[in-house]
């Protein structure tokens, strides 16, 4: 009988074996590629940034996803926009990439003119019977949640951003993003397929060999270990990390913030993993000595010790601290690259060199993004490689990359591939 | 019979006038409605004076709505012949605050501050020939130019000419006919642009073109042109009459048409003391002299200095520009925000000057 396939990807996605990281072709081949933008970055929830990308009215931030072109735009009313970056008259874009300040969206080609809510208010040369009432820019669906502006490209997007919604808009209320200060940005160009670059974050396998200052503040232990790997010393720790943790995460939920671990891993549609993780040493703040880099907190945080919220999304990580806050997000540029847009949050308020110290506040994470560029150019590289066989995720540490790798065979699936 | 009363009411043997520098109160005794959105406002002295002017001539009317005071220009569209009240006539604007309120409220007894009459859209006093052209409610001033000619039964060769958007919008349509006929040299043109409301009409629809000045007016070039309307429908006119051989010093427009046909324009004062500011654009290196009633865009156009551009109007910001040293009177319609005017951005295009200037182009 003659084998047929929904598509020349379906073959790639029926040999993945259960536990292994994906063939190889599902990581370089630019026919999945395209496929990838279209189901993870056009019909599912995306991060695109945060409202205080754009904090005054006026403000506009152009984020490009494969070959859609998003603005974000803050209107004369204060409210966030989010409206295809493509003129109406004959599709020139308006903005160009990066950030901006407008008056109006003027089309530079025939300055066909758009309010900031989209609407079209002048049209040269179209004639006294032209309605402009129907050719206002197309708006994107879009959430703010917490301050962070997920987008999704489609008419029907996933209901399931509810339980991230919910979730995430407790937890994140204190520390109030909405009204934070972009501080830094980096954009980290990878040399690898975006799917390595969201599995190289989603173990701390890698951790103590490759991010010495990271491990200052961060708990490995905290993604996984297998037992016996560890020393007899080493183990008697992870037990009392274990024991604090418990402890910790009881004490900080008694006191009004949520931080037990909430998944949304497989069987979905919209993927995500949060929870309130303990950082080691000082246990303030993920710098060089694990103290906070600003003095001025956070929203309405009082105290320095809530640890670290971390989020993740298919497309983005984040991690939330009385201090500051790190979010990350991953844009898909060809098979083989990937750009990690990384942004560091403060009080709006706080001052370079008063309050905050930017290069305390900037250089575990810096340092990390070179160090996980390095890493998933590797991997990458290897999986070029014809040699290269998916290999075994450890259940210990990379239980996290299994579901990944089963949630992304499912999601294309259940899109027809 | 008094007659000695009647002789008194139609010709007083002492006649008071009008007085620019002292009476300012008028008293509206009719409203006329003229087309579906056209009105004629006839105004008269409280006092009963008489009222001199030119045809052609406007008045400056101080309207007081709410609690404001809009200032409006309108042409004079009765004859100068009778001299005891006089008539303007005003289209309904949308949006036109002034001219949605004349139509809306303005009755019969209610009384109205006002200035003039001012202008000098008059006709030369020679006795050639003349084309009075117009578009819209620029019909006004040239109305009554005519209504003076048929009063005094001059005689005259006159092409009267009237553009509107359709033959439901031509203002004295029926009275134009009536004059037409009887006034032995006049020729009456009207021209819509489209038949809407008039399936049967049976001339020419369309805007002004030189092929229908040509055909209309064969003898054009010997004529004086004495022109009214929208500011772009004037621009085409001036340009056919120069293309059709009508020297600059036969052709005359009226020059405030801002306050006849946009309302939201503001009427320019009567006789305009205009300052000159030297303006400098750093980049191209050029000077040039700009009046403070003039918007930079417009003088730099004319003086071929290169500001990317498209509105004129404030709203989309294509021109915005650094304003190295100066002030400008800008009156933008969103297209700048307060952000960049702190930041020393301006639009030329709704910007006149206050000083001398330095512009970064």
């Amino acid at each position: 009988m003659l084998q047929t396939f929904a598509s020349p990807i379906s073959s790639l996605l029926d040999s993945r074996a259960e536990g292994h990281s994906l063939p190889a072709g599902l990581y370089t081949r630019d026919d999945v590629f395209q496929a990838d933008l279209d189901v993870f970055f056009r019909k599912h929830w995306i991060c695109i940034g945060l409202d205080c990308d754009v904090p005054e009215p006026g403000d506009a931030m152009v984020v490009d996803i494969g070959n859609s072109s998003l603005a974000i735009l803050r209107d004369d009313d204060n409210q966030i926009r989010v409206v295809h970056n493509v003129c109406r008259h004959r599709g020139s874009r308006i903005l160009n990439a990066g950030s901006t300040v407008i008056s109006k969206l003027v089309c530079p080609y025939h300055q066909w003119t758009y309010e900031l809510d989209g609407e079209l208010t002048y049209a040269p040369h179209m004639g006294s019977d032209f309605d402009k009432s129907c050719k206002s820019l197309r708006p994107v669906n879009f959430k703010s949640i917490g301050g962070l502006i997920y987008a999704c490209l489609s008419d029907n997007p996933p209901e399931d951003i509810d339980l991230l919604e919910q979730v995430m808009t407790e937890r994140l209320a204190p520390y109030d993003i909405r009204n934070a200060k972009v501080a830094h940005q980096t954009d980290v160009i990878e040399d690898g397929n975006w799917k390595l670059t969201i599995e190289n974050n989603r173990e701390c396998y890698h951790c103590s060999a490759n991010h010495p200052e990271l491990c200052v503040s961060f708990v490995d232990l905290d993604f996984g270990f297998d037992p016996e790997a560890l020393s007899p010393e080493d183990l008697e720790e992870a037990r009392e990390h274990e024991a604090l943790y418990a402890e910790r995460t009881k004490s900080w939920e008694a006191d009004g913030f949520p931080s037990a671990a909430v998944e949304q891993l497989v069987d979905c549609a919209t993927n995500f993993r949060t929870q309130r993780l303990i950082i080691a040493g000082a246990g303030e703040s993920q710098t060089p000595d694990a103290t906070a880099a600003s003095s001025k907190l956070l929203g309405s945080i009082t105290r320095k010790d809530l640890g670290d919220t971390h989020l993740w999304g298919h497309n983005s990580w984040n991690h939330f601290m009385g201090d500051h806050a790190v979010v990350s997000i991953v844009i898909p540029l060809s098979a083989g690259k990937t750009l990690v847009r990384t942004k560091w949050l403060v009080h709006k308020d706080a001052v370079e060199g008063v309050d905050y110290d930017l290069q305390k506040l900037t250089d575990v994470w810096i340092a990390t993004t070179d160090q996980d560029a390095e890493l998933v150019a590797r991997a990458h590289a290897g999986a070029l490689d014809s040699a290269y066989l998916p290999g075994p995720y450890s259940r210990f540490s990379e239980t996290t990359l299994d579901k990944f790798a089963t949630w992304y065979i499912d999601r294309m699936r259940a899109n027809g591939y | 019979m008094d007659t000695n009363a009647m002789q008194t009411s139609l010709a007083p043997q002492r006649a008071e006038f009008w007085d620019i520098e002292r009476d300012d109160t008028l008293v509206c005794i009719d409203v006329h409605q003229e087309t579906h959105d056209v009105k004629s406002f006839t105004f008269a002295s409280p006092q009963g004076k008489h009222f001199a002017f030119q045809a052609g001539q406007y008045f400056l009317f101080d309207f007081a709505i709410g609690a404001d005071t809009e200032s409006r220009c309108y042409s004079i569209s009765s004859s100068p012949q009778r001299t005891n009240a006089f008539t303007v006539t005003v289209k309904r604007v949308a949006n036109g605050r002034v001219s949605n309120w004349l139509h809306d409220s303005m009755a019969v007894g209610t009384a109205v501050k006002a200035q003039g009459p001012l202008g000098h859209f008059v006709r030369p006093n020679t006795a050639g020939k003349f084309l009075l052209l117009s578009g819209g409610s620029g019909i006004t001033p040239v109305m009554s130019i005519l209504r003076d000619f048929g009063d005094t039964c001059r005689p005259a060769d006159i092409v009267f000419m009237h553009a509107a958007r359709s033959p439901r919008d031509f203002i004295f349509r029926k009275e134009l006919l009536n004059l037409a006929a009887r006034m032995k040299t006049v020729r009456l043109h009207f021209l819509p642009e489209v038949v809407a409301g008039e399936p049967s009409w049976s001339g020419l629809t369309g805007r002004i073109s030189p092929e229908f000045m040509k055909l209309a007016v064969p003898d054009l070039a010997e004529r004086t042109v004495m022109c009214c309307g929208p500011a772009p429908f004037m621009a085409a006119a001036r340009a056919i009459a120069a293309d059709l051989g009508v020297p600059p010093s036969s052709y005359i427009e009226e020059s405030f048409d801002a306050a006849v046909i946009d309302e939201d324009k503001v009427a320019a004062p009567a006789a305009p003391v205009a300052k000159v500011y030297q303006v400098e654009f750093s980049k191209q290196a050029r000077k040039i002299e700009v009046a403070d009633e003039q918007t930079i865009l417009s003088c730099a156009k004319k003086a071929g200095v290169r500001i990317p551009s498209s509105c004129a109007n404030g709203v989309c910001g294509t021109c915005k520009s650094k304003l190295v040293s100066g002030s400008v009177d800008m009156k933008h319609n969103g297209g700048i925000r307060q952000r960049e005017i702190d930041a020393g951005m301006f639009l030329p295009c709704c910007s006149k000057p206050l000083s001398d200037l330095v512009i970064e182009r």
